[in-house]
């Protein structure tokens, strides 16, 4: 994995296999810096006992509310 | 304006004059179809008109109450639609020139539960380019101006939706809001704007953004306008995955009383005194609005919240990802055909990893639990919807920032999807109780316009019976 965000961004880049159009490398790149600080804030950190398997679960169940 | 002018009745009211047959929905129509005529070519709130077809709705809806067969609060009453809800037969097209001559076979559900109640439809609405691409110059619509001042942004994505109720140039608009794009131009516009619970209206016929936290609602000068809506288009439809099957209570009774003894109201002040600090009339303004509050007998107390960097980060990498898995195709296809700002924010979805994604769901379930936490003991949650006035058109970031986001509004959305919240509706009223965009005297441009707002006590208790009671479930 390259070392800082910039070199980052173009590895994924390539990776992901993104044609990016004229002036669209600068913007992504900043867009990249905002992405990576929210994947930081949001963190790995989680204990395994709060594995939220019914995340996934495809609907509302009003009927466990209130 | 004058005090006469049909364009600035409030739904409520416009309703009660057609019921009373003082007021006709052809006369309405084509107030409404002039000041479009004379003021849109500025405000560019509408993407197109349909004067014909509003005519002969009119006509008919006309006809209707003439014969003693009258829908309801929403009949003869002219509205617009965001142009991402689907009008069969009329051109849907997202604000791109990706849906340029899209004709959809079939209405949004949201769309024909609105006609069934009578709604008169004047037009579509301008939207960012597919509610997210930001105010643009280099789409085929121009950007929608704030009819408060033309020279500023009226917020998005639901950009036209604002613009077009305080202009008077309809009398409620329907927006979408994914992340506050209901609450933040109806700030800065001077409006009411209601996010219903997650799955209390559906979405399908309305183009996505992001399948977990996409809401439908309306843009309406009062609250009460509010709930005449969402009792139109709430309810459950196997057509919408995330609908919800759960009985609609009768949103306008609740709104009867002024009192609000009872009600407990949690401030929380670190959102817009730590962590993103609301300047300064914003701040005022809404400290104004919780002493009305509390002279009206509610209960209030501060709160603490999880910090607003960690929701907006959440909800940021949930909403790219899910709108990069929509978009993918054409964004590498025809990446050539979205404005730079849709395709700059869609594209950077690509960086999300799927160890990235999961860990934001499971954040936002702690997000969900914390925030439930913190409202135990409490019937609502009080925050101004933005930390800064509207800027000049143009001149709002290419990237919402973790830490200073335009608005608040994301704690709702965030903590409110899925099955765990209690209710997740959030409403943003205008002036003085919302911290909106700017003064609501003077800087009237030539095209700008507005309803007087010296119902303070009534917004104030429609602000919290909206929170407390219209929008519970």
């Amino acid at each position: 994995m390259a070392d800082n965000i910039e070199d980052r961004f173009a590895v994924e880049t390539e990776l992901l296999g993104l044609k990016l159009l004229p002036g669209q490398e600068a913007n992504l790149r900043a867009a990249y810096g905002v992405l990576r600080e929210a994947v930081a804030l949001v963190g790995t950190d989680y204990p395994f006992e709060a594995e939220p398997a019914h995340v996934f679960a495809p609907a509302p169940d009003w009927a466990s509310r209130r | 304006m004058t005090a006469s002018d049909p364009c600035f009745l409030s739904v409520a009211e416009a309703a009660a004059l057609i019921a009373a047959k003082r007021l006709s929905p052809v006369e309405l129509v084509r107030a409404y179809l002039a000041r479009i005529e004379r003021l849109d070519g500025t405000l560019h709130a509408y993407v197109r008109v349909l004067p014909d077809e509003a005519l002969a709705a009119a006509h008919a809806a006309e006809a209707e109450t003439a014969a003693g067969r009258h829908r309801g609060p929403l009949h003869g009453i002219p509205i617009g639609l965001k142009d991402i809800y689907d009008t069969a037969g009329v051109a849907t097209e997202g604000g791109s020139k990706l849906c340029l001559g899209r004709i959809p076979p079939a209405d949004a559900t949201t769309t024909r539960l609105l006609k069934q109640a009578g709604v008169i439809l004047l037009g579509k609405l301008t939207t960012w380019e597919f509610a997210i691409g930001g105010t643009a110059f280099d789409t085929p619509f121009p950007p929608a101006r704030n009819p408060w001042n033309t020279e500023r942004d009226p917020a998005g994505s639901s950009s036209g939706s604002g613009a077009a109720v305080a202009a008077g140039l309809c009398a409620m608009a329907m927006g979408s809001d994914t992340g506050g794009s209901i609450r933040w131009p109806a700030a800065w516009c001077g409006l009411a704007g209601l996010k219903p619970t997650y799955g209390r209206v559906s979405r399908a016929g309305i183009m996505p953004l992001s399948f977990s936290l996409d809401h439908a609602g309306p843009l309406t000068w009062t609250v009460e306008d509010a709930a005449i809506v969402l009792q139109a288009i709430a309810g459950h439809d196997p057509g919408d995955p995330g609908s919800a099957d759960r009985t609609v209570p009768d949103y306008r009774a609740a709104l009867a009383s002024a009192d609000l003894k009872g009600v407990r109201l949690g401030i929380a002040r670190g959102m817009f005194e730590r962590d993103c600090p609301a300047s300064g009339a914003m701040g005022a303004a809404f400290d104004a609005a919780v002493e009305v509050l509390r002279r009206l007998g509610a209960s209030i107390a501060e709160i603490e919240l999880p910090p607003l960097a960690l929701y907006n980060a959440t909800a940021s990498l949930i909403t790219r990802s899910e709108g990069f898995a929509i978009h993918e195709k054409t964004l590498r296809e025809r990446p050539q055909d979205y404005g730079a700002l849709a395709r700059d924010r869609l594209t950077i979805g690509a960086y999300v990893r799927a160890s990235d994604m999961v860990q934001a769901m499971r954040r936002r379930l702690m997000l969900i639990e914390a925030t439930e936490a913190a409202m135990a003991g409490f019937d609502a949650i009080l925050l101004p919807t933005c930390p800064d006035p509207a800027p000049v058109l143009g001149e709002l970031g290419p990237y919402f920032d973790n830490r200073r986001p335009c608005h608040y509004a994301t704690v709702s959305t965030t903590a409110g999807c899925r099955c765990r919240c209690r209710s997740s509706a959030a409403i943003s009223t205008r002036r003085r109780y919302c911290a909106s965009a700017m003064p609501t005297s003077g800087r009237h441009s030539g095209a700008s316009a507005g309803r007087s707002c010296e119902e303070g006590a009534y917004s104030a208790v429609t602000l919290v019976k909206s929170w407390y009671q219209l929008c519970a479930g």
